[in-house]
């Protein structure tokens, strides 16, 4: 994790004007370019799916950082530090429990999730796909693709998105953190 | 917008730009996207009309705009709902009691205002959560054991004014009972401070809790007389040694003199909480063994065929593991003296040492250890852990809603309750979550616990459901004076009839309290069945 000693401030200009926070830490990838929306992005190691996703976005120039499961490292050493100087986007492919304490604890920053497609992947492997986000999205995501690359497909689509334009309340509070323990549930979202 | 009740949306608007004017525009939260991150997740009510949703939210951050929210609320008449980081999930979390009110945000109180190494305390506000308080302790490498509930994300004054637990020695598990001196801001502005805080220049506001007179402290405890925006703490020192032992017994009647003797060491202080287990039993979660569902066939076995069964299982009916804190020397010679009380009480009772750890856990090991919040340590792993069991699978909840009956420190209660809770399940077409070999919980020492959790959802029809169960397990639970000790709004006002002695004398005493400090009725109306003289009509 970061803290706020090992955050590097640079000057890249980014289409949105803002500047972008660059974490330094070994469990941070690098990006290879600067990318503009997001402050970072959070994916559980522990799932090829989230992988994927992360290393797209990677590619992409958003700053990723892992976790495994339990986000209370991310949040009080590293996130909460920074969002509450700059309320930047957030997005991530976790399961279901790291977003329910994330959706919570983003509160105090008054942040909340805008933007949530939820990944049932079943017994087969094959991955059900569902938005709750406005109707674009809910056409963009009948489109995934079921195999475990559904995650980099999302995150090409995060890349396209712009976070501010996000305002999607019934992607607030959705579920809870509990899923079925036969079957993997993931979720991609967006706090902001 | 969700306006309080009985208030027009003139007077409303008037004193949400008075709101604005005392903690800054930015610090009030109106629009229905910003009041939504305040719904409670684990509602019981999600999306009907009886969800407790608030109107709107104030963030102060400093006393005085506590104050000044306050009058501004007593002019207008508007119910207030003070939260500290609202993060107490199953018991409200960040929703009001009273749908409408608005709720008084204290994040932004979040200054750790002294902590004394070798005096062994702490003053915080209440927007300071337990991970703040351990960070602060570790980036200063104070000699100081935080005792933390699980998860961790809530605040020390939050929980314990809600009654909450951790898991350390007996006095510094009991949240409460480990604080010592609170200020606290009147539901009419003024200002007060308890013990030896209402003494200008006393340097023992966080060493001698009762001051002179009558000691206030408990009223301030699941209810509505005040707001509390500081509140000292009793910290641990830092132990030498933390080293754990598991004790396991063969028949299921070896219960209560395990108990008994776990009983002596525990009022002894010279062990953290006692974690109870069946090795046979199955877990919490979880449907039970095929055996066992085949040996509760006909219903609730007797003695006799639970002795039969254990025996057949060739395991031990119950195991207890116990944590000792202290010198190495100590905490070593307390588990031999363990094993020989618990051999001489039981026959055939074994034991299993424990690793011998010295605190504090290097930072670079915090993330693998095991069992973070009995060595202090705060963390949110138990929704990772918990998030996906057998009780998830073919309907996941989408919160609890947690029903914790205070049963006696005695075998025979718990085998009593955990029967009374299987059959209220069972007269509901339910699968039970307790069965002969449910274990307690002694977050508090001196009585037991029987959890259970029942689980909410984003749907209505179910949550009706859930709560008739809830309901049952209440009222049957009482029937027998298995009391629980604090619950979600939806039933504080159930819960507090329980506590009926000579015709509900507690509650009318907190109602005349009530009349008394709050006469127009607006902080947190309802809390705990303390509704004001106005709302209350015939719930009296």
């Amino acid at each position: 994790m970061v803290n706020r000693r090992s955050v590097l401030k640079i000057g890249a200009a980014t289409v949105a004007g803002v500047l972008v926070k660059m974490p330094v830490s070994g469990r941070n990838l690098s990006p290879a370019k600067t990318h503009i929306a997001f402050h970072r992005a959070i994916f559980d190691e522990r799932f090829a799916e989230c992988r994927g996703f992360a290393a797209e976005l990677h590619s992409a120039g958003v700053f990723t950082s892992a976790i495994r499961g339990d986000v209370a490292g991310l949040w009080y050493d590293d996130l909460r530090v920074h969002l509450r100087e700059d309320r930047l986007p957030v997005a991530g492919l976790t399961d279901r429990a790291a977003l329910f304490c994330l959706e919570e604890l983003a509160r105090d920053v008054d942040m909340r999730v805008v933007f949530r497609v939820d990944h049932t992947i079943e017994l087969d492997g094959l991955a059900k796909h569902v938005a709750a986000a406005e109707a674009s999205s809910v056409s963009a995501t009948r489109r995934l693709p079921k195999e475990p690359h559904f995650g980099r497909a999302m995150a090409e689509r995060f890349s396209r998105l712009d976070p501010r334009e996000l305002r999607d309340a019934a992607a607030q509070k959705l579920t809870g953190p509990f899923a079925p323990e036969d079957k993997t549930m993931l979720v991609s979202w967006v706090i902001a | 917008m969700v306006l309080p009740p009985n208030i027009s949306e003139a007077d409303f608007n008037a004193a949400v730009n008075e709101f604005r004017a005392a903690v800054g525009p930015s610090w009030v939260f109106t629009s229905d996207e910003d009041v939504a991150l305040y719904r409670d997740s684990y509602s019981i009510y999600w999306g009907e009309p009886e969800e407790r949703v608030a109107s709107a939210a104030v963030a102060p951050a400093k006393v005085e705009e506590v104050q000044q929210v306050v009058r501004t609320a007593n002019k207008y008449h508007i119910p207030l709902y003070p939260i500290s980081t609202g993060r107490n999930l199953t018991y409200g979390g960040s929703a009001p009691t009273m749908r409408g009110s608005v709720v008084v945000d204290l994040k932004r109180m979040n200054r750790i205002l002294e902590v004394d190494e070798k005096r062994a305390f702490a003053l915080v506000e209440p927007g300071v959560s337990y991970f703040d308080l351990y960070h602060y302790i570790r980036e200063r490498s104070l000699k100081l054991m935080l005792d933390v509930p699980d998860p961790g994300w809530g605040s020390p004054v939050g929980n314990s004014l809600d009654h909450g637990a951790g898991y350390l020695t007996a006095h510094f598990r009991d949240h409460f009972g480990s604080h010592c001196g609170m200020e606290v801001v009147t539901p009419e502005g003024d200002l007060v401070r308890t013990g030896m805080g209402a003494l200008p220049n006393s340097e023992t506001w966080q060493e001698f809790r009762y001051g002179a007179g009558p000691y206030i402290d408990g009223i301030f405890t699941q209810s509505n007389f005040g707001i509390v925006t500081k509140m000292g703490f009793w910290l641990m020192p830092m132990p030498e040694s933390y080293l754990t032992g598991t004790i396991t017994v063969p028949r299921y009647q070896d219960f209560e003199p395990l108990i008994e003797e776990v009983s002596y060491f525990e009022d002894l202080s010279l062990i953290g909480m006692p974690q109870y287990g069946s090795p046979i039993g199955g877990g919490f979660f979880g449907p039970p063994s095929p055996d066992l569902a085949a040996l509760m066939q006909n219903g609730w076995p007797s003695m006799g065929a639970l002795e039969n069964y254990v025996a057949a299982q060739k395991r031990p009916a119950w195991s207890v593991e116990l944590n000792f804190y202290g010198p190495e020397e100590t905490v070593r010679a307390n588990w031999q003296a363990a094993k020989r009380r618990f051999a001489k009480a039981i026959p055939g009772a074994a034991f299993q040492d424990g690793e011998l750890l010295a605190p504090p856990i290097p930072k670079e090991k915090e993330t693998t250890q095991g069992d973070k919040p009995r060595l202090g340590i705060p963390a949110l792993e138990v929704f990772t852990i918990t998030s996906r069991n057998p009780m998830t699978n073919s309907d996941p909840a989408d919160g609890h809603a947690d029903f914790f009956a205070y049963v006696p420190r005695k075998a025979s209660a718990v085998w009593a309750a955990a029967r009374v809770m299987y059959e209220a399940y069972r007269e509901m077409g339910m699968p039970p979550m307790h069965g002969p070999f449910s274990t307690p919980i002694n977050y508090y020492s001196r009585c037991f616990i029987m959890a259970t959790l029942v689980p909410t959802y984003r749907n209505a029809a179910k949550n009706a459901r859930s709560r008739e169960l809830f309901a049952k397990v209440m009222d049957r639970c009482a029937e027998h004076g298995f009391g629980c000790y604090r619950t979600s709004p939806a039933f504080q006002d159930r819960l507090m009839s329980k506590y009926s002695f000579n015709n509900n004398a507690l509650l009318r005493f907190h109602q005349k309290l009530k009349d008394s400090i709050d006469p127009n009725g607006i902080i947190s109306p309802g809390r705990y069945g303390i509704w004001p003289a106005k709302m209350r009509g015939n719930r009296a």
